[in-house]
């Protein structure tokens, strides 16, 4: 109902706005193939730009902005630009590359990708969880982060190694003891709750994609939120009632026969 | 050599030569790019690598001047192939290669072959089709499919039964509003991954403001996975005030277990300046506000931006950012000069400095970035440039890499 009620509001609002320009005269759009190719700078264009009410662009905030110019159909990104201009940066290419421009191994990386990107780069996909898939497939993150060990990446959650626990509040973490220790505080074995079941579902809820990165497949999750075995813990969302068939018809229920005998 | 690698590789050759064939009526016009590249890699070592670049525009291959083809690749050979053994030594991507037939009967433009698409449902690198049927009255329609291209860190991933297709309808001849209207569908295996309804617009009002949106909704979960919406204010030409809002919700290929699981919705708001005060000096400042959900859910993005040209020879940019909140603290620099000596030369230079702290049981790290760089014109069409880079961070107490350049321009 939703997806019908989206649909007949944007094809109103299509109708409407046609029907009220009908009269205008349909004319393209300025052609800019004769100031592109270093013919006329970017300041130059925003004069004439101002001039005809439309804001400044390939300023400071174009990186973040430009895609919604570019997904027009009738965008005028190829009067100046070739397809390569594109994709050397959602694609790694390196042709025009600038001085400036670093290589991530072989491949050249856009100026969001500065300084130690390994490391930095879960801080700044946090900043927009959707701008890693403009160019990067699910796949290429796995394929990286299947070569690590897991408690090299360091999420919250994940630390749960014994030396990272500290004793108290502001005692020393369990680093200090040797594993001979252990039983002297914990005789028989004995542990206190530790904070997994909550922490790793915050995590999970805001940035299920990372969890994706190494468990690809799941498998790990499968051990409690599986429907045949374990702790058989619902993961799914408030509304799946409403679009479980969805997934049976379109993806082929694979996901579903992952924890489901049938589906 | 993979057999992958050396079939672009004859592909590119063959186009080479065809561009030596200055006999023929075509226009031929493109770059060659052959870099020379050294840098570590994190998983086997050092490595050095010869690339070659390709890129070419063959036009006017019909009378009309209607017909086309566009190429560009790459293939690479690794010289020293570090501590990896029985490894394939080459590599190779072909970014596209298609051919476009404008205007057929002043209404169609088609395009066959590897292509990027860009529609305000998704974006896809396809080998296939893709139809421009324009000049319909105020409407024009696009059309595309085929296989769902995916790059990995050495070649494609795709496998298979990984297609993708999508439709646009998109208003067209007024200067002021854009607006389409999408769809989406990719399949993975043959099996439906993806199926996305998504729309766009723009709209300038007054002479001095833009309102703009974008929307993507997920027809498989039947949320909007992303939603935008802004007003971009600029009472002069130098000078622009921007609010935006943006919300997404994750959502995965329903081949994906992920696909199935509950998750948050990410909400952030955005305001952003942009002042050009002069020739010489323009300056933006944004801050950025994140909900990841939850109660203690929250970050925040500071930025300012500074570009100086004290002479027409020089531009220095530098480029601050604060992060802090959910996800960890980043405190990090940028500066980058670059300066034409003369008309032939470019000399550049630059430093990135980030301190950076990734949550509250991991320490702070620091890494710095130092390069170098210039570019040397030898004729209008010859160019050679180098860029050196070192870099200091947690993996490496020195890590040197760089790249030697020559462009030639045909």
């Amino acid at each position: 109902m939703k997806k019908l009620s989206f649909i007949f509001v944007l094809i109103s609002v299509l109708a409407a706005l046609s029907m009220i320009s009908i009269t205008q005269a349909v004319a393209q759009k300025e052609s800019h193939k004769d100031y592109g190719d270093g013919a006329m700078s970017v300041p130059e264009c925003n004069e004439c730009h101002q001039g005809q009410g439309i804001v400044p662009n390939h300023d400071a905030a174009w990186t973040k902005g430009h895609g919604l110019s570019a997904t027009r159909g009738q965008s005028n990104c190829s009067d100046c630009h070739q397809q390569s201009f594109c994709l050397d940066c959602h694609t790694g290419g390196g042709i025009d590359a600038k001085l400036s421009t670093r290589n991530y191994r072989r491949d050249a990386v856009p100026k969001s990708h500065r300084n130690d990107f390994l490391e930095i780069h879960p801080l700044k996909a946090k900043n927009s969880p959707q701008s890693c898939n403009r160019c990067h497939d699910q796949k290429y993150c796995t394929s990286c982060h299947s070569k690590f060990k897991s408690e090299d990446l360091q999420f919250r959650s994940h630390r749960r190694q014994f030396r990272d626990i500290p004793l108290s509040s502001v005692g020393p973490n369990h680093a200090i003891f040797t594993e001979a220790q252990c039983r002297t505080c914990h005789p028989g074995g004995l542990l206190p709750i530790h904070r997994w079941a909550g922490d790793h579902a915050v995590e999970a809820r805001r940035n299920l994609r990372a969890c994706q990165t190494c468990h690809s497949e799941g498998d790990v999750c499968i051990k409690c939120h599986g429907a045949r075995t374990g702790l058989k813990v619902n993961p799914h969302p408030r509304d799946w009632g409403s679009v479980k068939d969805k997934f049976k018809s379109k993806g082929g229920g694979r996901s579903c026969l992952k924890c489901h005998d049938k589906y | 050599m993979g057999m992958k690698a050396w079939r672009v590789l004859s592909y590119l050759l063959l186009i080479s030569l065809l561009c030596a064939a200055n006999a023929w009526a075509l226009e031929i016009r493109g770059r060659s790019s052959t870099q020379f590249l050294w840098f570590n890699d994190y998983y086997n070592g050092r490595e050095i690598e010869l690339a070659q670049y390709l890129r070419f525009a063959v036009t006017n291959i019909d009378k009309d001047g209607k017909f086309s083809i566009y190429g560009y690749g790459r293939v690479g050979a690794f010289l020293s192939n570090g501590d990896r053994e029985n490894e394939d030594r080459g590599n190779g991507r072909l970014y596209y290669l298609y051919g476009l037939y404008r205007d057929i009967g002043g209404r169609l433009d088609v395009k066959v072959g590897r292509q990027f698409n860009n529609l305000s449902s998704e974006s896809a690198l396809i080998d296939g089709a893709s139809f421009d049927l324009k000049n319909v009255g105020p409407v024009g329609f696009t059309f595309l499919g085929g296989r769902n291209v995916v790059f990995g860190l050495n070649g494609e991933m795709g496998h298979t039964g990984d297609y993708a297709t999508g439709m646009a309808i998109y208003l067209q001849g007024f200067p002021n509003t854009d607006l389409d209207i999408s769809w989406f569908r990719k399949w993975d295996e043959y099996d439906v991954a993806r199926d996305i309804l998504g729309a766009s617009f723009k709209q300038y009002l007054f002479q001095n403001m833009k309102l703009y949106g974008n929307a993507r909704y997920d027809i498989v979960s039947e949320v909007f996975s992303e939603l935008l919406g802004g007003l971009r204010y600029f009472p002069t030409a130098n000078l622009s005030f921007t609010g935006e809002y943006y919300q997404s919700y994750p959502t995965f290929d329903t081949t994906s277990i992920y696909s199935v699981f509950a998750v948050n919705r990410y909400k952030e708001a955005l305001f952003r300046a942009d002042y050009t005060i002069s020739e010489k000096l323009a300056v933006n400042f944004g801050y950025t506000r994140q909900d990841f959900g939850d109660d203690d859910g929250w970050g925040n993005v500071y930025i300012v931006g500074f570009t100086f040209r004290p002479f027409d020879v020089l531009t220095i940019d530098l480029d601050y950012d604060r992060r802090t909140g959910y996800g960890g603290d980043l405190n990090g620099a940028t500066l980058e000069a670059n300066f034409d000596a003369t008309p032939q030369l470019r000399l550049a230079a630059g430093v990135a400095y980030d301190v950076y702290q990734r949550d509250s049981m991991t320490g702070e790290e620091t890494a710095r970035n130092y390069w170098l760089g210039a570019r040397y014109k030898m004729t209008k069409s010859l160019s050679a440039s180098l860029r050196v880079e070192q870099s200091v961070n947690k993996t490496y107490d020195s890590n040197m890499q760089g790249r030697f350049t020559v462009d030639y321009d045909f």
